[in-house]
């Protein structure tokens, strides 16, 4: 294996990820997971290679810049939590959604004030810390995050918006991670978004856990936008219990190389996902993206969407997969994986994986690797609009499926005016 | 004034199967001022659609011969964008569908398509527009938030063309068989729209097989089309003529060969 995929066994990482008054569980958690790493592989991205990127080139003596820049502080104005790094530069829960029990904290302080909480979910059941190397590291050496726990039969109306900004103004390592818990018969909107300030080339480590309990219902949303330097590993999975439901819309907009994993595994009878994911790669950029649910349960029924857009010598590869465990009858796997190329040096792809091991089931894909659609073209162009604008909104377009469930208006023109960008430049570089 | 005309125009397509090409027109002459209203009518297959987007410059049709020019400027060297922008409009018969954009800013991004960058429709002045042209084509509200012809029915489509007609407001229209699959008050409300764009700086070419729409858009001159050519020309009672004797009464009158599709179409075959 190559270097790059090696961690350098250094317990002063270690050191500086510990939190201040950890707890003994997690401290053990730790160790357990630091002395697996070396002899765990790597996640497989089918058709990608990203054993070269330096994901695992982490800092042994990171600094922390405690100060909170502006644009910061600008744009945490519409959010409950915002972090950089591992400095929190925003909390502001109303008073009556603490009545009700709700907690919303950075994850240094979960773990703090609510550590049995915190142990009882923090990789426990969504994601086990033992299930490859990037997972074992991240264990070992997570540094923050955020804690979001709903209790039961709490409605909330308006999202929860979550900012997590990676502090790359210095060598810093961003193991964030965010557990998310949604009681039973709970309902809320969860919005996640995440993007780097400064220049220096760290790696990103990204993880998100939602445990969806008997009959609530999770809509997830997010959109990340990365440096151009940042190499990113994303990984983002829900563990569905009876009845309980979650909507995944994400908007992947990162700069840099990715390597991405959504999951979500319906354990409980009678329980959904719908998983939407879209994508643009510009410039040199490589993304792999893998969604996957996983139907353990009876009457389960998951639905996958992935949609990308590829310009300049980028690649970008949609893994979708449907894996139906024996037993899980009268459960039901949809997927469609949609591709559209700009540019004719870019490489896309989109497998669909269907794993059955059951008879009395529903389950299909669709799958496409095409290029723009000349009528809409023609039409678009016939009404005065130039080839690049109509491209644009035929791209946009493509995109933009999505858009509505995204619930904060300013999110969802932050990404529009990002595919803008991303296709403006694209089309420049042609 | 502007003036429109096609002169000695032939064009081909390709059969990508086939690997050939045919000739569809073959010397097609026609002149259009502003302020004027014309139809073109025509049996299926005679190239009435293929002028059409000829004229737009759909590029799937390859002129051969001849010239298209908008005030005596040859149009043929320019993209289809830019015979928009220059002021032809082409309602389409088969309009496509774009999820994710709505056709409210897709016709703002048409009418700024023909403005200085500077200087784009104030979005209240649009609006006010839009709104107006809804109520003349009794299209609802939601129509203009609605994904661009996304799911719309075929009458939907058609009403939608004309709105974008009214609201983009062209030198020259030409509408490719606005009045296929309309029912009767559908197709009134339809020609209402384009009745009301009537004007000294505005041109229609209605492309149709029935005389019933000219009943509610009235031509100042109705051309006869078949076997690639305008065979005839004339006024308004060309038109009720041609719905007396039918098209083959026309082709025996000049002698021409051409086939009518469903000429030979026994009227019964229950002694099969």
């Amino acid at each position: 294996m190559l270097k790059s995929a090696v961690l350098d066994m250094n317990p002063a990482l270690l050191k500086s990820s510990t939190f201040a008054n950890e707890p003994k569980w997690l401290a053990d958690l730790r160790q357990r997971a630091w002395g697996k790493i070396e002899s765990l592989e790597m996640p497989v991205f089918a058709k990608i290679n990203y054993h070269s990127w330096p994901l695992l080139k982490l800092a042994a003596d990171p600094s922390v810049n405690v100060s909170v820049p502006k644009e910061v502080t600008e744009e945490a104005k519409n959010y409950h939590l915002a972090t950089i790094g591992q400095i929190v530069a925003k909390l502001d829960l109303n008073d009556e959604l603490k009545k009700k029990g709700v907690i919303l904290c950075d994850m240094q302080t979960a773990i703090q004030e609510h550590p049995d909480l915190v142990k009882q979910y923090l990789f426990t059941k969504s994601i086990h810390f033992d299930e490859n190397r990037l997972v074992a590291v991240d264990a070992a050496l997570i540094n923050g995050g955020a804690f979001l726990y709903v209790p039961h039969d709490v409605e909330i109306s308006d999202p929860i918006n979550l900012l997590q900004f990676q502090d790359s103004r210095q060598a810093t390592n961003f193991i964030n991670h965010t557990v998310i818990v949604a009681g039973e018969n709970s309902r809320f909107k969860v919005l996640q978004r995440s993007a780097t300030v400064g220049e220096v080339a760290n790696p990103a480590h990204i993880m998100v856990e939602i445990v969806a309990e008997n009959g609530s219902y999770v809509k997830f949303s997010a959109l990340d936008s990365l440096a151009t330097q940042t190499h990113a590993y994303i990984n983002r999975r829900g563990y569905l219990e009876k009845d309980a439901r979650i909507d995944w819309t994400i908007g992947l907009f990162n700069d840099g190389n990715t390597i991405a994993d959504f999951d979500s595994d319906l354990v409980g009878i009678g329980s959904h996902t719908e998983m939407q994911t879209v994508a643009i790669s510009t410039d040199r950029q490589t993304q792999g993206i893998d969604t996957q649910v996983t139907n353990y349960a009876a009457h389960s029924e998951g639905n996958i969407l992935q949609r990308g857009i590829l310009l300049g010598a980028s690649s970008l590869v949609f893994n979708g997969i449907g894996k139906i465990i024996k037993g899980a009858h009268g459960s039901k796997a949809q997927q469609e994986n949609r591709v559209l190329m700009l540019s004719p040096k870019a490489r896309g792809d989109a497998n669909p994986i269907l794993l059955i091991d059951e008879n009395d089931v529903i389950a299909g894909h669709a799958a496409s690797v095409g290029r723009i659609n000349q009528d809409q073209l023609y039409y678009l162009m016939s009404r005065g609009l130039t080839k690049e604008v109509a491209q644009r909104l035929v791209a946009r377009g493509f995109l933009g499926v999505v858009l509505s469930d995204i619930p904060m208006v300013e999110v969802r023109d932050q990404m529009v005016a990002m595919i803008e960008r991303k296709l403006v430049n694209g089309q420049g570089t042609e | 004034m502007a003036t429109l005309q096609v002169t000695d125009l032939h064009v081909s397509v390709a059969d990508e199967e086939a690997k050939t090409t045919k000739e569809i027109l073959k010397g097609v002459n026609l002149t259009m001022n502003t302020g004027e209203t014309h139809a073109i009518m025509g049996p299926n297959g005679t190239g009435k659609s293929t002028l059409s987007e000829t004229i737009m410059g759909n590029p799937k049709y390859l002129v051969t011969q001849g010239d298209v020019t908008l005030d005596g400027v040859s149009l043929l060297d320019k993209t289809v964008d830019e015979r928009a922008r220059a002021g032809l409009f082409l309602a389409m018969q088969y309009p496509a569908e774009i999820k994710g954009i709505t056709n409210s800013e897709f016709m703002r991004a048409a009418v700024n398509a023909t403005r200085p960058e500077d200087d784009p429709i104030s979005v209240r002045a649009f609006l006010k527009e839009l709104d107006k042209n809804l109520s003349i084509l009794n299209m609802s509200d939601d129509m203009a938030e609605r994904y661009l012809n996304e799911g719309f029915s075929g009458g939907e489509k058609k009403r939608n063309e004309i709105l974008q007609l009214m609201t983009i407001k062209p030198k020259f229209a030409i509408l490719d068989e606005i009045d296929s699959g309309l029912d009767i008050d559908a197709l009134q409300v339809v020609s209402k729209g384009v009745n009301e764009m009537k004007s000294p700086d505005f041109g229609v070419l209605m492309i149709t097989h029935y005389q019933r729409l000219l009943n509610y858009i009235h031509p100042d001159q109705v051309h006869v089309m078949m076997g690639g050519r305008i065979v005839k020309t004339g006024d308004d009672s060309l038109a009720q003529e041609l719905e007396k004797t039918g098209y083959a009464g026309l082709r025996d009158e000049f002698g021409l060969d051409v086939d009518l599709v469903d000429e030979d179409v026994p009227a019964g075959n229950g002694g099969r």
